[in-house]
């Protein structure tokens, strides 16, 4: 293993980066990073194995919103909302995945069903107008700062949690590498038919990939939800930003653990770039870039900048 | 209620014509390359832009600017097929590739529109009457886009079917190997079916200007409205894509009025759902077995 003493060396530069630069701006950029490089790696459990997704914004909205309301509501610590919010959106991944799944739905399909669901979580968060707040969206109660409820009012609190987040879902990546489903998924995704003449069972497996994927989703919507305080339909449910996950994962690139990290770092670093470059007369530019930069990804190097890399280094 | 339903069911069916060139022009483009246009309803926006610059900023007349919209929107779909669709065919990329790809297409002409335009509702100021007939209001706006739709749909049938051009677009989409046989060059089709679609997204443009008004994040609801319709008539089948139109548009229009728009567009977005998982090949399509 000789990347181990690289990555050693990575984590105790992210641990300890703060003390070196306590300054509130990058501890933000870094916590942001954390908690989209989670959902990212959560979307990429099952885009590995061509489950693309293009409605992840389904789960974003259905964690964010069950653990949000409940907390607003009736004061239930985020923590259990959290775990309630990664039920539902379990169930809801099983009832449309076993629907998709049990139809022979996949790929380009697949990704057109998933993109119609996302926008009807939107549009349910937002009809129901009374409860949520609409387009408008809520903002959480504060609490002041308080692990048990998750809230804090020192940055440097998140930046920690969502980092624990992170690791755990690079270690969840891990074992899904190290169990028989990934063996099984791996079969299925690259000839259903062959896969289950031997037997495998494609529908099982595909449901519980897409499960996982939910939960870690949900938890991640959770985590956003805290840090920022404020939720809204348009950023955690909907087209833009289900696209938004896929497209990060896509351009570090998703059949490696370390890609949909990378590709969310590149993007938020972009467009904190541009934004501070630049200001308010641009806003928009950085994600012209990002979206001609991602078009000729797609087109010329379908596995990602890391995985383009790793695979080049490979070879030498 | 009775006049209120129909108001909704007849503002429906005027919308349903327009979502019917809609459809017809994401069916085009499937049915002869094989592409799910993903960012087709940005098209319309840009269109929309176009007609608001052209009106607002060189003053012309909005008849003029409607026609000069036209070429311009072909042009840029000419430039699709040159710098995203061609490579896309080359690369020999699989049907999700290419959809993705056109999707991170939709986030480029957005943000486009919003460095250049700005993120605030812009709309050409026209009053046109309204018409009653009895409780029954129409506004003129509406019936003009209903009418031209109409007869942009015969025009394109007159094409399709009439001109050399426009058989050899058919033979595309049927039998690609066997049209090259017959002397038909793909790729020249494959330009003058993308230049026809971005057309058509003008056509669009020109007949909504004057009912809405336009924000960069105005195509996106349109795109799915075209593939709604267009799974709910079948991929690539024309008069499956007219008939879902017209359904499209009653259901959202009176589910609209019965309820609120969120709900008519859930129900839309269920019906596409559906179609699907329970009928792929669309309602009128038939299953092609492989």
């Amino acid at each position: 293993m000789r990347a181990a003493p690289v990555l050693i060396v990575i984590f105790a530069a992210v641990l300890i980066f703060p003390y070196f630069f306590p300054s509130p701006y990058l501890i933000h950029i870094g916590t942001l990073i954390f908690i989209l490089s989670f959902i990212t790696t959560a979307w990429s459990y099952m885009g590995r194995f061509g489950l693309v997704s293009l409605g992840h914004g389904a789960f974003l909205g259905i964690g964010a919103y069950t653990s949000g309301l409940l907390f607003n509501y009736y004061g239930l610590s985020p923590w259990i909302g959290m775990l309630l919010g990664g039920g539902v959106a379990v169930l809801f991944a099983m009832i449309i995945g076993y629907a998709c799944f049990r139809f022979g739905v996949i790929g380009d399909y697949f990704a057109l069903v998933t993109l119609a669901l996302g926008e009807v979580v939107a549009l349910t968060i937002i009809a129901f107008r009374d409860i949520t707040g609409g387009s408008l969206g809520f903002t959480l109660k504060s609490m002041g700062t308080s692990l048990l409820y998750l809230q804090s009012e020192q940055k440097i609190h998140f930046y920690y949690i969502s980092l624990g987040f992170l690791i755990l879902s690079l270690l969840v990546w891990k074992w899904i590498d190290r169990s028989k489903m990934q063996k099984a998924l791996r079969a299925i995704g690259e000839d259903e038919i062959a896969a289950s003449t031997l037997g495998v069972g494609i529908i099982r497996f595909k449901v519980i990939i897409t499960s996982i994927s939910a939960f870690t989703t949900a938890i991640g919507a959770v985590l956003y939800a805290q840090y920022i305080t404020y939720l809204n339909p348009h950023t955690l449910a909907g087209v833009p930003p289900s696209l938004e996950i896929a497209f990060k994962a896509i351009l570090g690139g998703m059949f490696s653990l370390w890609g949909p990290t990378i590709g969310t770092a590149l993007i938020v670093s972009l467009e904190e770039y541009f934004r501070v470059a630049y200001g308010s007369t641009f806003v928009g530019f950085s994600q012209i870039i990002y979206g001609l930069a991602l078009v000729l990804l797609i087109i010329f190097l379908p596995k990602g900048i890391y995985g383009s890399l790793y695979e080049f280094f490979k070879k030498k | 209620m009775f006049d209120l339903l129909m108001n909704a069911a007849i503002n429906g069916l005027l919308l349903g014509g327009v979502l019917a060139l809609l459809a017809f022009g994401m069916n085009l483009i499937f049915g002869v390359i094989k592409i799910i246009h993903m960012a087709y309803g940005q098209c319309v926006m840009l269109g929309m832009y176009f007609v608001y610059t052209l009106v607002t900023f060189l003053g012309l007349p909005i008849l003029l600017a409607c026609l000069l919209t036209l070429p311009l929107m072909g042009v840029i779909g000419m430039g699709l097929q040159m710098f995203v669709i061609n490579p896309l065919l080359r690369a020999k990329a699989n049907p999700l590739t290419q959809l993705l790809a056109l999707a991170g297409l939709t986030i480029v002409i957005e943000n486009l529109a919003q460095v250049i335009w700005g993120a605030d509702l812009r709309g050409i100021n026209i009053q046109l009457p309204l018409i009653s007939f009895g409780n029954v209001f129409l506004r003129t706006s509406n019936l003009i886009a209903f009418f031209g739709a109409l007869l942009t749909l015969w025009g394109l049938y007159m094409f399709l079917n009439r001109t050399y051009v426009g058989l050899a677009i058919r033979s595309i989409a049927q039998d690609v190997d066997s049209s090259r046989l017959m002397g038909i060059n793909p790729q020249a089709i494959y330009y003058v079916t993308m230049a026809a679609g971005g057309v058509l997204t003008g056509v669009i443009a020109a007949f909504f200007s004057p009912i809405y008004a336009v924000h960069p994040h105005f195509g996106g609801s349109f795109t799915m409205m075209a593939f709604i319709i267009v799974v709910l008539g079948g991929m690539g089948n024309m008069l499956g894509g007219f008939i879902g139109a017209f359904v499209i548009g009653l259901v959202t229009s009176l589910s609209a009025a019965l309820t609120s728009t969120e709900i008519a567009d859930i129900l839309a977005l269920v019906i596409f759902i559906a179609v699907i998982l329970i009928r792929p090949q669309g309602l009128l399509g038939i299953r092609v077995s492989k």
